[in-house]
């Protein structure tokens, strides 16, 4: 857990403007979290993120996520890859200094295959790598951010946004135990 | 579970009258097809006798018998190797469409001895080792290196080991058929488990005897030349092409109206399938290629040298750009994984494709002549050009689809379109890829 929001909150130091306000329901079954993301998606609320040890098929639907870019960039890192990769092998074995194998022609584009695949296949790979670190924010040193550190065990968590979506939080205590919550908190996230 | 909405319904497929004026009408118009394009090939090649080019018509006959039965009896036999395999590895996903493999596997009962019936007709006529007198010291057209491979190379050893292959495979699809049907009837586990110790041997066997079953039926056509990759390539040509089979009839029954626990989602892994598995082919294909082309050794590169430069130079390229080219670009993209129109339209270069890579492993080599070695042929072999693409490569084609359209749609008849009491059916129902 990350300790500034520790001490911030024994300190009680005031929010900060961006600072988001969250709503934790604590659950023990997937399919009360998958109910209750259903229910509070329809009830207008901004729900931040769901938490959960193994993937809840359909869940990412229900909470409307966008379909990943990765593929996209995926395709992009492909393509600088078996481009270098020609672009290299032309030029040193044509253009640069050309020799002799067996007789066989200098600019033969079959005998590149193997390595134009294998550099595809590297740039996409450690390109994909790069990105998905770029996008979630990760790079050493970083604290893992986790809302609940039984999340990483057998529990699941909710989290809404409360100054986002609808901000009625007496009733959204309600609906989080009415579903099954085991467990209702709040916490602050620093952005 | 709560947030379910599927039900597990139990759904028996009707033979349509469309169904059977298509499988019928495919067959009768392929033998038809066949028996004009026989009695209308003539063929002049300059310096061949009378009698050669007599034979010539019987052999053309007999290898696109061979393509054909080769190409629908590995499509059946990779579709048990699929079950097999999903079923070892665990797989859910797959349970929702496993009665499609299932269908398909049902044809090996008719393929099988169809295969077999063909090779053994063709096995004189287009089998350069099987020639009387070739292995025997002394006479006319001996050849030293086959005679070589003779412990190997013998019809009895051939005949063996095909049909000690054969029945192994077609006794597990029967099995793997008969323990998924009383599933049905009785639920639980005891079909799982014994599928899966099943699943297990074949898997392991099927390995082993699928590599010696390319080699015996397709590689000794060209007796002097081998290839280390060549079992893992077929593979490749037969797996392919029953996942593009089973992805259409998913496509077609859906349509229908049937299989209502089949989503987008399964069609989505289908689609993933294929598309890697064409790349799989492709790589194959091209570490089989690569290699010969760059250790230039005569008796390996006299394979690719009638394909590459020769008469059959056509289809050489354009099965790679058909089996490569069109699932790459077509497939690459996750919405067309899932459409049916693109799905279709892949499938169908597929087919194309695959069935046009076997009858370019078959064509150049079988249709050669035989002769005595001499200096103008030191192989004992007279080269033969492409003799075109013609009727009886069209109607062989269509009237081995009629048989094994069939025989899958009849297999479907037989249980329910989806097994009902599989312990993954829930799961497979709920498969979700994701976003």
């Amino acid at each position: 857990m990350s300790t500034n929001i520790r001490t911030k909150l024994l300190r009680k130091e005031p929010f900060m403007e961006t600072d988001k306000l969250l709503i934790l329901g604590v659950y023990d079954n997937p399919d009360k979290t998958y109910a209750v993301t259903k229910k509070l998606i329809a009830g207008g609320y901004k729900v931040y993120d769901v938490y959960s040890p193994f993937a809840i098929h359909g869940i990412d639907r229900v909470m409307g996520i966008k379909r990943t870019r990765l593929s996209v960039a995926a395709f992009g890192f492909g393509l600088t890859g078996i481009a270098s990769a020609l672009t290299f092998m032309i030029y040193a074995s044509y253009f640069d200094w050309q020799v002799n194998v067996g007789g066989k022609p200098s600019l033969h584009i079959p005998t590149y295959i193997p390595i134009t695949f294998e550099l595809g296949i590297l740039f996409t790979a450690l390109g994909m790598v790069a990105c998905f670190f770029i996008v979630n924010r990760m790079f050493w040193g970083k604290n893992a951010d986790i809302m609940d550190l039984r999340v990483t065990d057998d529990l699941f968590v909710v989290a809404v946004d409360v100054k986002k979506g609808k901000g009625d939080q007496r009733a959204l205590n309600q609906l989080l135990i009415d579903n099954g919550a085991i467990e209702v908190r709040e916490r602050i996230k620093e952005v | 579970m709560e947030h379910v909405e599927v039900q597990i319904k139990e759904e028996k497929y009707q033979i349509t009258e469309g169904n059977k004026k298509w499988a019928f009408g495919l067959m009768i118009v392929g033998l038809i097809l066949a028996v004009i394009g026989y009695f209308t090939y003539h063929p002049h090649i300059e310096g061949l006798s009378e009698h050669d080019l007599h034979h010539l018509s019987m052999k053309r006959l007999l290898s696109n018998l061979l393509v054909n039965g080769y190409f629908f009896f590995i499509i059946s036999i990779c579709a048990v190797a699929f079950i097999a395999i999903s079923q070892l590895a665990n797989a859910g996903w797959y349970v929702a469409i496993r009665r499609i493999p299932e269908a398909m596997s049902e044809y090996t009962l008719i393929g099988g001895p169809i295969l077999l019936l063909i090779i053994i007709l063709g096995l004189p006529v287009l089998y350069h080792w099987a020639h009387d007198g070739i292995m025997t010291e002394g006479s006319s057209n001996f050849d030293e290196i086959l005679a070589s491979k003779s412990w190997y190379l013998n019809k009895s050893f051939f005949y063996v080991r095909l049909i000690l292959f054969m029945s192994f495979w077609i006794f597990s699809a029967f099995l793997i058929r008969k323990f998924s049907r009383n599933e049905d009837q009785i639920g639980g586990l005891t079909s799982f488990n014994k599928t899966y110790a099943l699943s297990a041997a074949f898997t392991v066997i099927f390995g082993f005897t699928f590599s010696m079953f390319s080699w015996d039926v397709m590689m000794s056509i060209d007796a002097h030349w081998y290839s280390t990759i060549f079992s893992v390539y077929n593979f490749a040509t037969g797996w392919v092409s029953a996942l593009t089979i089973m992805s259409l009839f998913t496509f077609y029954l859906r349509g229908k109206g049937y299989l209502n626990i089949v989503t987008d989602e399964h069609q989505h892994d289908l689609g993933k399938f294929m598309f890697a598995f064409s790349v799989f082919w492709t790589y194959m294909w091209v570490a089989q290629f690569l290699l010969i082309w760059y250790a230039n050794i005569p008796e390996e590169v006299a394979y690719y040298k009638e394909r590459l430069f020769g008469s059959y130079k056509f289809y050489f390229y354009f099965v790679v750009c058909i089996n490569f080219l069109i699932p790459f670009f077509f497939f690459m993209s996750r919405d067309n994984k899932r459409s049916r129109t693109v799905g279709v339209f892949v499938g169908a270069c597929l087919l194309i494709g695959h069935w046009m890579d076997v009858y370019l492993m078959v064509m150049p080599g079988a249709m050669n002549l035989a002769t005595d070695p001499s200096d103008a042929y030191p192989a004992g072999i007279i080269k033969v050009p492409a003799q075109g693409f013609g009727m009886m490569e069209i109607g062989f084609a269509c009237l081995f689809a009629g048989l094994f359209l069939w025989m899958t749609l009849k297999a479907l008849t037989k249980a329910n379109l989806y097994p009902t009491k599989h312990p993954y059916v829930m799961e497979s129902a709920l498969h979700d890829v994701g976003i």
